[in-house]
């Protein structure tokens, strides 16, 4: 260990201007503006799912969209606070309302059909066209918000991940339910927060050298 | 009617409260974090030297090992260094200086677990066995007796028994070391 008069010697040496963070809300903003353009392009390239304008007419269709979309921007707003030092932990509190309406309305229909059996022979089932459309809406939000999130890692990135996740799993389950029959959210859940868990394991092992790694960038 | 020395006023009250508690300019910090936001090393290195104390006194709170304490302080400086473009010049500074250092000191408080889980302390046995040459306290009576014995033994055959059984040299690299030969030194530990 250095002494710290040595270290305070360092740190002015390597000080670089930066450009300060945006708010919170505007960097949620952003993101969601964002997810809402990937929503758009893909409504419009696959098309809405054949009984949409029916779904409308379902009330439990409904809320549970609201309540997916819901969760989505709390969760997202909560990632978003949540990477800052100096902001309440219980932001994390933000999503759990429309959480758990979503939840008590979500099927698991897409879980059950992953191959089919017809007169042609075997095929992929409507559940793989599904997971192929879940990573493609998810991978992208997810890899946006998390590259917009690394500052949190020497602070809250298991909470911060993790509502990240949360907000990810909520949009693509609404792209999902918008252009796509069976209820897809347990599917999309079990994916993004299978991967959020992954992030976290791999943060905590490696948290030591990303945090270098940001140090070194500083 | 006067006020009564026991009883303090509420202002006065306040006024001790802000002379027991430890200073925070934090109108100063914060002007010098904006400051070396924008590039300036002079406002960042006064800012660091002025935070380093509190971050300190902060720490010392919950580590009495003056080590863990200085690594706190430190790991607490490199974090600032390393997101000091998320601190908003319009939100006070204390606050964001003070949640910081509380996750450094959870860090040193969850590394201390895991050491104590992971190691244990040594003792005088664990030390014998690294050591190269054996530190058995019975034995140093022998080895110093051991010394004097071979001390007062003649040059030639003093040099032979340090080099051929004490450093356990080979005969040829003896009678280089000592310019005899090898007959000499063979016959030197019997001689006499």
């Amino acid at each position: 260990m250095i002494p710290t008069p040595d270290l305070i010697d360092l740190l002015a040496a390597r000080l670089t201007p930066v450009r300060r963070l945006r708010g919170p809300m505007t960097r949620a903003a952003q993101w969601l503006l964002l997810a809402s353009m990937v929503t758009v392009m893909l409504v419009v390239a696959h098309g809405v799912r054949l009984d949409f304008w029916q779904c409308l007419l379902d009330q439990s269709f409904v809320v549970g969209t609201a309540a997916s979309v819901g969760t989505g921007i709390g969760a997202a707003l909560a990632a978003f606070l949540l990477s800052l030092p100096d902001r309440s932990r219980r932001w994390a509190l933000l999503p759990l309302p429309p959480l758990a309406v979503w939840l008590s309305m979500i099927g698991y229909q897409c879980l059950s059909n992953w191959v089919a059996f017809d007169p042609d022979g075997l095929r992929w089932g409507e559940a793989a066209r599904c997971f192929s459309t879940l990573v493609m809406v998810s991978l992208p939000l997810a890899l946006t918000i998390l590259v917009m999130l690394r500052h949190s890692a020497p602070l809250r990135p298991a909470l911060a991940t993790l509502m990240a996740g949360l907000s990810v799993s909520a949009i693509t389950a609404t792209v999902l339910s918008l252009i796509h029959n069976p209820d897809a959210s347990i599917m999309v859940l079990a994916w993004n927060l299978g991967t959020v868990a992954a992030i976290i394991g791999a943060s905590s092992t490696i948290g030591r050298r990303f945090m270098g790694l940001a140090f070194a960038r500083g | 009617m006067p006020p009564s020395s026991t009883h303090h006023s509420p202002v006065l009250s306040v006024v001790e409260a802000s002379l027991t508690a430890p200073r925070v300019p934090d109108v100063d910090w914060s002007i010098l974090m904006a400051r070396a936001q924008g590039g300036d090393a002079v406002a960042y290195r006064r800012l660091l030297e002025e935070i380093a104390p509190y971050v300190r006194s902060l720490a010392a709170k919950w580590c009495r090992e003056p080590d863990q304490v200085e690594e706190i302080v430190q790991d607490t400086l490199l974090t600032i260094h390393a997101i000091r473009q998320t601190y908003d010049p319009a939100r006070p500074f204390g606050p964001w200086l003070a949640a910081i250092t509380r996750r450094r000191m959870a860090d040193q408080l969850r590394r201390n677990g895991l050491r104590r889980q992971r190691e244990a302390p040594l003792t005088r046995e664990h030390e014998t066995f690294p050591s190269t040459q054996a530190n058995n306290p019975e034995d140093a009576p022998e080895r110093r007796a051991l010394g004097l014995a071979i001390n007062q033994l003649p040059l030639g055959q003093r040099q032979a028994i340090e080099l051929l059984k004490l450093r356990e040299m080979s005969l040829k690299e003896a009678a280089v070391t000592t310019g005899m030969s090898i007959t000499a030194l063979k016959a030197q530990p019997t001689a006499g």
